[in-house]
């Protein structure tokens, strides 16, 4: 069975594999960046229950959590030239058709990311007592001013443990953008196998990338819970 | 390109053909990944020596790795392996007679027992300890226990997210259409191989998986709500 | 001088307040009392908008307020000239007892900060707390969150104080050190709005007893009056009712 996995293979491929690991993260911070500004504003107009406006936002949410992402993100590959294809094209003379692929992958992850980012963040509100803020404007403050300096940051504390899950969960999701050809670890472990003949070994090099990082952004992530914990306690 | 609204009907009904098969393979990985949840989540809770050491170490490593990846990585082993292996262990099994859907099943089974033990043993922690000492006081063994009195109580705290898992796994059954299993999303492309002309099949997928995601919650909060009885207090 | 007349409030088809009026004079000290649903914590909270009254009237300082339909400056200018301390003490729970107490002086007052910590302390050792100036609501036990609830309604130097059954959600042998610390803001001639359950405390407190059931006022007086004298059929039930609870306590 050696002749399968060849450690030297195996060290020769982390060298070529881990420089590609910047797509990825690269994909994870731009749609958790967007998404979690989107999904701000997303949660604070679900809570506002401005109707028509409401009823659109729980379709969308239920379409972006009910559907698959790898779906989703054909979609987006798919349908988005052929909207906005000719609007692009006389507005700013750009061709959709010729657009990178991870741009449109990536617009896919946002508009995911908002609604599942939405949703955490809404819960989280929701968890504040009522009675906070009253507190808040019995000692006189405005409602934004009780919502950014009591609600909010008793908010984001209920949030911190599910932004962690949800990020990571983000990366992992980042494993399927290769299917539309965009150019990560995987995409690169794929070739590479073509070119020699061996596959085995990029993948689980990306295996053990994906672990290695999920690992650290979960530690990461306890730790801030961990200091928000002592600050508190 | 313009959307065709006849491609789209098309591709639709070939989604719904291949339905029951989607289905099904939610099915199988859900049953199989309770069962080994609870009993991984049980074997963490009771501290069972070394194989509570094991298992909790295994899932914090294997919930690192992406389906996807490990959807590869399995079906990429299997084609390269598989004709060696059956030699050495004299198994008179082709390669092409073996189905690969047992690759696609390994791979999400073992990513949502993975999910599902860290559920349950979530549930088994809410349970308060009296309920356990209060079942062992009146001679029930551990698993009489645990059947009679602790699942039960576990049951509701669960089920929310079991849910969430299950509309996860549904959704990650459309991964197994990357190693060529004829699934919803392959079945309505199939049309489109001759139109060329793919949103409308991607759309109609889309459609499906959100049908079956808004039954399958519905019918959740239905059952949450019929296992959530005994705690309604009268008031 | 703070003044409400008429005021109305339903929850669906509940009617919980039925005209209720009351005058209160500066540095004056009302106790509301009433069983549980008579509508005095809705009363209590429609002068701060915690609830919106479906109508009545408000005159605050000589300013006429229109109670429902009051607008959002009129609203903010109550709340900043008044202040609440809640039954379940209602301490930002994300600062400390000394932030809870600079909070208004800073965010609302625009005081400076040293100047809002100053004043902040001071307040806090008034209520004997400050030694627990940098402990969180979470590491304080329910008296001590209760007199921090009273040090942030007293810093602000409101014109009137609302107590919504401040000593309620306590453990019992914690209700003196709070009701204490209550009578020392009497004494420093706030005027004060209290509702409570604690009849021998209303008595040595209040200037004026207000007596509601079934959202509407009963009977108002001194305390010698309503205690002693009671006119009205439903006051006496009341009171015996309640003095017989207290001898059980006994």
């Amino acid at each position: 069975m050696g002749s399968y996995f060849s450690s030297e293979r195996f060290l020769e491929r982390i060298g070529q594999i881990l420089p590609y690991l910047v797509v990825n993260l690269k994909m994870v911070f731009w749609s958790m960046l967007f998404g979690t500004i989107l999904a701000i504003g997303l949660a604070i107009l679900r809570l506002k229950k401005i109707p028509v406006i409401e009823q659109i936002l729980v379709v969308f949410i239920s379409y972006m959590r009910g559907t698959p992402l790898l779906v989703q993100m054909c979609i987006a590959y798919y349908g988005i030239p052929i909207v906005f294809g000719n609007l692009f094209m006389s507005l700013f003379g750009i061709n959709l058709n010729r657009l990178d692929s991870i741009i449109f992958v990536s617009i896919a992850f946002i508009l995911n990311e908002t609604a599942f980012l939405g949703e955490i963040f809404r819960s989280s509100i929701l968890a504040v007592p009522v009675v906070q803020t009253e507190a808040g404007l019995t000692v006189g403050m405005t409602r934004l001013q009780t919502l950014f300096r009591i609600v909010l940051p008793q908010a984001i504390h209920v949030a911190i443990p599910h932004y962690g899950v949800d990020l990571i969960g983000v990366f992992h999701n980042t494993s399927i953008a290769f299917t539309l050809g965009v150019l990560e670890m995987m995409a690169r472990a794929k070739t590479l196998g073509q070119a020699s003949g061996h596959t085995i070994e990029g993948f689980v090099v990306v295996a053990i990338i994906y672990i290695i990082i999920s690992l650290i952004l979960k530690g990461l992530f306890c730790l801030l819970e961990k200091k928000l914990n002592t600050e508190r306690r | 390109m313009e959307f065709n609204y006849s491609y789209f009907v098309t591709s639709f009904k070939q989604a719904l053909l291949y339905t029951p098969v989607t289905l099904k393979i939610l099915f199988v990985t859900f049953t199989v990944s309770f069962v080994l949840g609870i009993l991984i989540g049980a074997i963490r809770f009771y501290k069972v020596p070394f194989l509570s050491k094991f298992f909790s170490a295994f899932v914090t490593v294997y919930m690192g790795i992406p389906i996807m990846v490990a959807l590869v990585l399995y079906n990429l082993v299997f084609l390269t392996c598989y004709t060696d292996f059956a030699n050495f262990f004299h198994i008179s099994k082709k390669i092409n007679e073996i189905d690969q859907i047992v690759i696609a099943y390994v791979a999400l089974i073992a990513s949502n027992t993975c999910s599902m033990s860290e559920i349950t043993r979530g549930g088994f922690r809410s349970v308060d300890k009296v309920q356990f000492e209060a079942g062992y006081t009146i001679g029930l063994t551990k698993f009489q226990t645990f059947r009679r009195i602790i699942f039960p109580q576990m049951l509701p705290v669960i089920s929310p997210g079991l849910l969430n898992l299950l509309i996860g796994m549904l959704k990650s059954t459309n991964l197994v259409s990357t190693i060529g299993i004829m699934e919803i999303m392959v079945a309505s492309l199939y049309p489109c191989q001759e139109t060329y002309s793919y949103l409308e099949g991607y759309l109609a997928a889309a459609l499906m998986y959100w049908i079956i995601g808004i039954a399958i919650e519905n019918l959740g909060h239905l059952v949450e709500h019929y296992s959530d009885k005994y705690r309604k207090k009268p008031i | 001088m703070i003044e409400l007349r008429n005021v109305k409030k339903k929850f669906g088809n509940n009617e919980v307040l039925h005209d209720v009026s009351l005058k209160v004079n500066d540095g004056e000290v009302v106790v509301l009392l009433g069983p549980s649903g008579s509508g005095k914590t809705t009363f209590l909270r429609c002068i701060n908008f915690l609830e919106r009254a479906d109508s009545g009237k408000l005159n605050f300082e000589g300013k006429e307020i229109d109670l429902k339909k009051a607008r959002k400056k009129q609203i903010l200018e109550i709340r900043r000239n008044s202040a609440f301390v809640f039954q379940n003490y209602g301490l930002f729970n994300n600062k400390t007892a000394l932030q809870n107490v600079m909070e208004g002086l800073t965010a609302v007052q625009k005081k400076s900060k040293e100047e809002a910590r100053k004043i902040a302390l001071d307040t806090l050792d008034w209520v004997g707390l400050k030694d627990k100036a940098d402990f969180f609501p979470s590491q304080l036990s329910g008296g001590q969150q209760q007199r921090v609830g009273i040090a942030r309604a007293v810093a602000l130097n409101p014109k009137v104080i609302l107590f919504d059954e401040p000593t309620s959600a306590l453990d019992p042998e914690l209700v003196g050190e709070t009701l204490a610390v209550i009578k020392k803001v009497a004494k420093k001639g706030i005027t004060m709005i209290i509702v409570t359950h604690e009849m021998s405390f209303a008595q040595d407190v209040a200037d004026k007893v207000v007596f509601m059931d079934g959202g509407v006022v009963v009977e108002e007086g001194s305390p010698d009056e309503v205690f002693y004298k009671p006119k009205e059929e439903r006051t006496k039930k009341f009171l015996a009712r309640i003095l017989h609870q207290d001898m059980y306590y006994i």
